[in-house]
């Protein structure tokens, strides 16, 4: 695998909404090229790519579908009582339309 | 007189002769939190408490749980009380519901009087990475040693003796490793056992709910309270609730048990010399111990397998956080520019570089190599650890190299110099194994544990042979309270 540069990071950053400072970018470009070292050593280790991925522990087996049914709703109050700024019953955002 | 610092069975016996009260109990509780200083606390539920053991159902009297005070990770939703996850992206976000394991524990009549610090989101395993800085090691007066984390707080509420009973969740081996560096038993049942509705996300696929006491028959004890399918849960197993502490005692002769070489190897002289000892104590029993070895490529493979697969899940699980609907927000011209600067401001460096390794490695380009092949990875690891088990009962090893490490020169970024022994118990979350963690020893003061673990479903025969261990050491309930 190819070094990650600094570059694709931002992008990556700029995708999840948030950025950092330059020094934490560069951090993780020498953060970045440790895991890509650690994963090729991975990649030699043998029969790695002979099996199938693995999801989760084991498999739960479920023997049920759940009823459509209407319980535990929360109330509108309930929903937006965290919310920072509120109309009516609404989540109030900067205006979209200019 | 202490009570708190008491074993359950000792404070359930002291209330049923009278000699204290479940309002007594709380009144102790909360004086202690309130002096606390290993920074073990995110909420202290001053106003909470009193109103639940007022409210206290009697009829419940028969439960060892009954007005006993205990604290709850930050990253369990608490109904109107503040849920932080230590992160100040959710500086002022209160749950409008309990989690499960909320709910069962105060079903069984247990008051919660605290919300305790964490790594952020937890994430990472120093405890110095939550909003409110480093939480301390109670063992350490001069305040030099991590306690470990992610569940830090818990870990240092109930070493220094503030509660019998701190619940915590386990990823990679966040409860498990402070108990080592805390003198805990620290226990995380088999993958599915106790529920996680309620619990923030980090890595669905390795998330356990996992608890600190200061002996096994506690542990055993809070399991019958905690196990049990939840409909809430699409990873609840159905396996049925047994009496996890009628076995405690049972013997363990003729049970094989596996020590790891490679694990051994990478251990402290003091540290193998107790687990040496404990060795010999299982033997006594009747126990057969051998030395067994796992390839070192595939021990080795253990943290940066963990590292993409945590990384990449808690990427997908925490884009709820938004700065919109919950939690912070910052101000910004757009939808996009709030996210934006709310983000930037309230997730600290370490989870944003972990969001950025996460999302790379789910990207179209980089996802075969990174998550798809972590993924194959952690089969590997547990086909060679199950192999182990098709011989064996348990794996034991020392469950951390050395005591606690220092705050000074503590890296918790990706570190390239990988320790089997400081790494390995993340195998038990790859395959969903029963894993706990037992005091076995001290170092200039400073405690350090063992740590058996046993296949899916075989918490019982776990929790049987950790409790004929700790006869042997007599190292149980140990407390520092502070001074």
């Amino acid at each position: 695998m190819n070094k990650v540069d600094k570059k694709t990071l931002k992008l990556a950053a700029n995708r999840l909404m948030f950025d950092m400072s330059e020094e934490e970018y560069d951090r993780l470009v020498s953060e970045f090229d440790l895991i890509i070292e650690q994963m090729n050593l991975i990649s030699d280790i043998e029969g790695v790519d002979d099996v199938s991925p693995m999801s989760f522990p084991f498999e739960q087996t479920f023997t049920y579908l759940r009823e459509d049914e209407v319980k535990d709703v929360l109330s509108t109050e309930e929903v937006i009582r965290n919310a920072k700024d509120v109309k009516g019953s609404q989540i109030k955002l900067p205006r979209v339309i200019k | 007189m202490r009570y708190l610092s008491k074993p359950l069975k000792e404070i359930h016996d002291a209330i049923l002769r009278n000699e204290v009260t479940p309002l007594d109990l709380v009144k102790e509780g909360l004086s202690y939190v309130g002096k606390d200083n290993n920074n073990a606390f995110e909420y202290i539920c001053n106003k909470e408490a009193i109103d639940a053991v007022n409210k206290l159902d009697s009829s419940k009297k028969n439960s060892l749980l009954y007005g006993v005070p205990i604290v709850i990770k930050d990253c369990f939703s608490t109904k109107s009380i503040p849920t932080t996850a230590s992160s100040n992206m959710l500086s002022d976000y209160i749950p409008c519901f309990d989690a499960e394991v909320v709910t069962r524990l105060k079903n069984a009549g247990a008051i919660i009087i605290g919300k305790t610090t964490m790594d952020e989101l937890a994430m990472g395993g120093s405890g110095t990475s939550g909003r409110k800085g480093m939480t301390y090691n109670p063992w350490d007066k001069r305040r030099k040693h991590i306690i470990g984390g992610s569940s830090c707080g818990s870990a240092a509420a109930v070493s220094s003796g503030l509660t019998p009973i701190g619940i915590g969740s386990d990823t990679g081996d966040s409860v498990r490793k402070p108990a080592s560096y805390s003198g805990l038993v620290g226990f995380k049942p088999t993958w599915g056992r106790i529920s996680r509705y309620g619990m923030f996300q980090f890595a669905s696929s390795l998330d356990h709910v996992a608890y600190f006491t200061r002996n096994v028959f506690d542990s055993a004890y809070l399991l019958n309270v905690l196990a049990g399918h939840d409909n809430k849960d699409f990873s609840s197993g159905y396996e049925d609730v047994i009496d996890y502490t009628k076995d405690l005692s049972k013997s363990i002769k003729g049970k094989r048990i596996a020590v790891i070489k490679e694990v051994l190897d990478c251990c402290s002289p003091k540290t193998i010399e107790c687990f040496n000892k404990t060795l010999d104590q299982l033997r006594v029993e009747g126990a057969i111990v051998d030395i067994v070895s796992i390839d070192e490529k595939i021990l080795k493979a253990i943290y940066p397998t963990y590292f993409i697969i945590s990384s990449s899940e808690a990427t997908s699980n925490n884009a709820n956080l938004d700065g919109l609907k919950f939690g912070s927000r910052c101000e910004g011209n757009s939808f996009e520019e709030v996210m934006i600067n709310t983000r930037t401001k309230c997730f600290s460096p370490l989870i944003k570089r972990r969001f950025i390794i996460g999302s790379l490695s789910l990207s179209k380009t980089h996802r075969e190599e990174l998550f798809v092949r972590a993924q194959k990875c952690r089969r590997l690891i547990v086909d060679s650890f199950n192999k182990v088990f098709e011989k064996y009962d348990f794996i034991y090893c020392p469950a951390s190299p050395t005591t606690a490490p220092l705050f000074k020169g503590y890296n918790p970024r990706f570190n390239g110099d990988v320790n089997v022994a400081d790494n390995y118990l993340a195998f038990a979350n790859f395959g969903g194994n029963p894993s706990i963690t037992i005091p076995i020893g001290f170092e200039n003061n400073m405690p350090f544990g063992g740590n058996f673990t046993a296949k899916p479903h075989f918490d019982s025969e776990l929790l049987n042979v950790a409790s004929i261990l700790e006869k042997h050491t007599g190292l149980m309930n140990l407390v520092k309270e502070n001074e």
